[in-house]
């Protein structure tokens, strides 16, 4: 066993791409996910998966057993394997495991379960829907569809679960527990969480309401998507001639007691991540040629999260480069780190980190020079992604290039 | 790695509260189901649950306001203070910033959404709280034990369902060995759910009175709720502070059968892997361990699986090997379930008392080991087992093992 943990594919399903350069290319023409939502009604708007069907990745088997997330995430594993040439046959043989970040979960099949049974009875509920109300359904159906028999976890810590599960999933690889496993994160657009958000009062009302670090922001917008990277032992990789498109260097975790209540704490906990991961990947602040924020237009996360970066990088934060993707895909919650991730991946290989989607001008008194609406053509080996939950938990995960 | 070892114990279930009271409890036979009291059974064509009816919250919550947060974080909170109370950990010495959380569970905090289905239902969602965004998602669980005690290293919540308590000590297991974190409180926690009673109620596999694992006539799990959390702590910072070891983690092993999302695999292929995996990890020998705590449901198909899988396993050793299932007192307390099983192994390790399989009145053929029937039992425990299969097709097996200094 090696201490190295290697990239060796990527599946992304997302409100602007399917795929990952495409999703890059999109982000460097300032394309923009958000818009009205289709599929409830809602004044809101949203970063719907525009006609998402999942046969056109799942084919034409029996996908009633699974709801909206579960079809997400089984559609971006299905890309991922498939990128990673881990064949049907190969996972006959091997057991590859499946860590999955989500925040909601199955939360509208939960609700819809239950609302039957209020109705009609709870004679009348729905054995099949059942099987989906457990909060790790999402993560077993995907396992059923790809036979994928190794370790089986989902993991929720609220908006970074997506980004700390690739990093647990790192744990597993190193702690020898496991070769070769699927990390990344999904979420679903629904009813539910978008009536949790409204209610904590927390939504932009406008597209532009949610551009990162942007003077205007005021408030996110909730999108949807999956996102999963092909995580294996760097030496079996090798072996088996994988194709290794990037690398976990390490990943950090803090975690604040008060919750968001306190700028001050909130943003201490996000410098403790930064340093954490730093540490964790033996790298120093000069190694790290570029960054991608967690910011999601909250007007005191992004604050926050804009001093962290300059208190930890310091002078350096004037030349170095930063993206921030949730003003063009939304806040995809459990989904995000792990989008971020693959998507960094995707920036570093063609050199060009993309420009913050409709970025006009930065807030007063912030020090972030490098947030801009432009692209920034620049050659990146090691990458910071950042993905902050205002409620506590913060992740840091420094990725390079292969 | 470094060697990991549980110095804390803190349960909260429906038969006893804490380390001492609880395992008094479950060395006596007693039984937590009762008529269930949280909502109303009348359609329902059972009635029983393992609820736990006395819980005052404010006892335990201190920092936080009890009634402002769900009743799986209030379960999960007076679990952690129990646990570290018992480990007599000094709050003052621990680093918090090193201090870790990782917690499993099967629902997070349903009776949060079942509010809200109650206005949906009723077309009056103005009258609903505000609290979906803070309440609800299941990370709150792991963060409102943090915020409570002040903890800000690594904070995770493992839903896992039936399997999330294993999932989550084997994450803190892993946290600990390689040296992210000084000291780890780790468990599950659940609460009673509408929600999961309709659903075994509608597959017809909630007993009507009694669980009764591995019985001829058993006739299905009963629901309950509960939390349990270990203190984990890397072996040098227990032995430097002399605290009192239960057992050691050896290691664990986790599988999916990837084959249906709510029944075993027809083979037992996961549950055999899952057990293998542990073995191999821990490096125990089969003829070593002396203690089985079974996933144990009560379901006939559980229970059959379950031993055809111990089987496969150990060989002509199967039957010299006490294998119990607390659910036959405390119920199925879903996310919570293996944490407290793996406390029940540490326990058994420690003391050389293994808990009874109550309600055992009739043996099957089809379950023909031995379940240490109706009465605890003193016996040697070197190292012993913890079982648990949940829905997903995940299954999970983890090896605690006698402490002894030399490695």
């Amino acid at each position: 066993m090696s201490q190295r943990v290697v990239i060796t594919g990527k599946g992304i399903i997302s409100s602007l791409a399917d795929q990952a350069d495409t999703l890059h290319n999109a982000l460097c023409a300032g394309q923009c996910g958000l818009g009205s939502i289709g599929l409830f009604e809602t004044q809101h708007m949203g970063g719907e998966v525009p006609s998402f069907d999942a046969r056109a990745y799942l084919g034409d088997g029996n996908l009633r057993p699974l709801d909206r997330i579960a079809q997400l995430a089984a559609s971006a594993a299905h890309l991922a394997l498939e990128d990673s040439n881990w064949t049907t046959e190969m996972r006959a043989e091997q057991d590859v495991g499946i860590v999955l970040g989500t925040v909601f979960s199955s939360v509208h099949t939960i609700g819809t379960f239950d609302q039957l049974a209020i109705r009609r009875g709870p004679r009348f509920v729905k054995p099949l829907d059942f099987a989906n109300t457990v909060i790790n359904a999402a993560t077993g159906q995907t396992a059923i569809w790809h036979n994928l028999r190794g370790i089986n976890s989902t993991l929720s810590t609220g908006a970074s679960s997506g980004l700390q599960a690739i990093g647990y999933a790192s744990d597993l690889i190193r702690s020898g527990r496991i070769s070769m496993l699927l990390a990344g994160g999904a979420e679903e657009l629904c009813f539910e969480t978008l009536f949790g958000f409204e209610r904590a009062k927390l939504l932009g009302k406008r597209v532009e309401s949610a551009v990162p670090f942007d003077a205007g922001r005021t408030g996110l917008i909730v999108g949807e998507g999956a996102a999963f990277v092909m995580l294996e032992d760097a030496e079996k990789a090798q072996a088996r001639g994988a194709s290794i498109i990037g690398e976990i260097r390490g990943y950090g975790t803090a975690f604040d007691p008060h919750r968001g209540q306190d700028a001050d704490k909130l943003g201490m906990a996000m410098g403790m991540a930064i340093r954490a991961a730093l540490a964790h990947s033996k790298l120093n602040i000069e190694d790290i040629d570029c960054i991608s924020a967690s910011a999601c237009g909250s007007p005191m996360g992004d604050r926050c999260e804009a001093e962290a970066i300059a208190a930890v990088f310091g002078n350096q934060t004037a030349s170095l480069p930063i993206t921030a993707i949730k003003s063009a895909l939304g806040e995809t919650l459990g989904a995000s780190g792990a989008l971020q991730s693959v998507a960094l991946v995707e920036h570093m290989h063609h050199g060009v980190l993309p420009g913050i989607c409709g970025f006009k001008a930065l807030e007063d008194g912030l020090y972030l020079p490098m947030a801009k609406k432009e692209n920034c053509t620049i050659p990146m080996q090691n990458g910071l992604v950042l993905s902050f939950g205002l409620d506590g938990n913060m992740c840091a995960l420094v990725l390079s290039k292969a | 790695m470094k060697r990991v070892v549980i110095t804390g114990i803190g349960a909260f279930t429906s038969i006893g509260t804490g380390c001492q009271d609880f395992w008094k409890a479950l060395l006596s036979g007693q039984s937590g189901i009762s008529p269930v009291e949280s909502f109303d059974t009348s359609k329902y064509a059972v009635h029983v649950g393992g609820e736990i009816k006395a819980f005052s919250p404010a006892s335990y919550i201190k920092t936080l306001e009890a009634q402002k947060i769900g009743r799986t974080s209030q379960l999960g909170i007076a679990a952690a203070k129990l646990a570290l109370e018992d480990a007599q950990v000094d709050m003052a010495a621990l680093d918090l910033t090193r201090a870790a959380i990782s917690m499993g569970t099967t629902s997070g905090e349903p009776n949060q959404i079942e509010q809200f289905d109650d206005y949906f239902v009723a077309d009056n969602l103005q009258a609903a709280g505000d609290e979906m965004l803070t309440l609800y998602p299941c990370h709150h669980i792991a963060a409102y034990m943090a915020a409570e005690l002040q903890f800000m290293g690594r904070n995770t919540m493992i839903p896992a369902a039936c399997a999330a308590g294993t999932y989550a000590i084997s994450h803190a297991f892993d946290m600990l060995r390689l040296g992210q974190a000084d000291l780890a409180l780790a468990g599950g926690a659940d609460s009673f759910s509408r929600i999961t009673y309709s659903g075994f109620a509608q597959l017809k596999a909630i007993a009507p009175e009694r669980c009764q694992p591995f019985d001829k006539n058993r006739k299905g799990m009963i629901p309950a709720e509960g939390a349990g959390v270990l203190v984990l702590e890397p072996l040098e910072r227990a032995l430097a502070r002399n605290a009192r070891i239960y057992a050691e983690i050896a290691g664990c092993g986790l599988s999916c059968d990837a084959f249906h999302m709510t029944g075993g695999h027809p083979e037992e292929a996961g549950s055999v892997k899952a057990m293998e995996n542990a073995l191999f990890e821990s490096g125990v020998q089969r003829e070593e361990i002396s203690y089985i705590s079974a996933h144990g449901t009560g379901t006939p198909t559980n229970d059959m699986h379950e031993t055809r899988a111990v089987k496969k396993v150990f060989g002509n050793r199967s039957g010299q090997v006490p294998i119990s299932s607390i659910k036959s007192m405390l119920g199925h307390t879903m996310g919570a379930a293996s944490a407290i099983e793996t406390a029940v192994c540490a326990l058994a390790a420690y003391t050389d008392r293994i808990p009874p399989t109550i309600n055992l009145d009739e043996s099957d053929p089809e379950c023909d080991l031995d379940y240490v029937p109706n009465e605890a039992r003193e016996h040697k425990v070197f190292a012993a087992m913890n079982n648990a299969y949940a829905f997903g097709g995940v299954n999970a097996s983890l090896i605690v093992k006698k402490f002894k200094d030399a490695c």
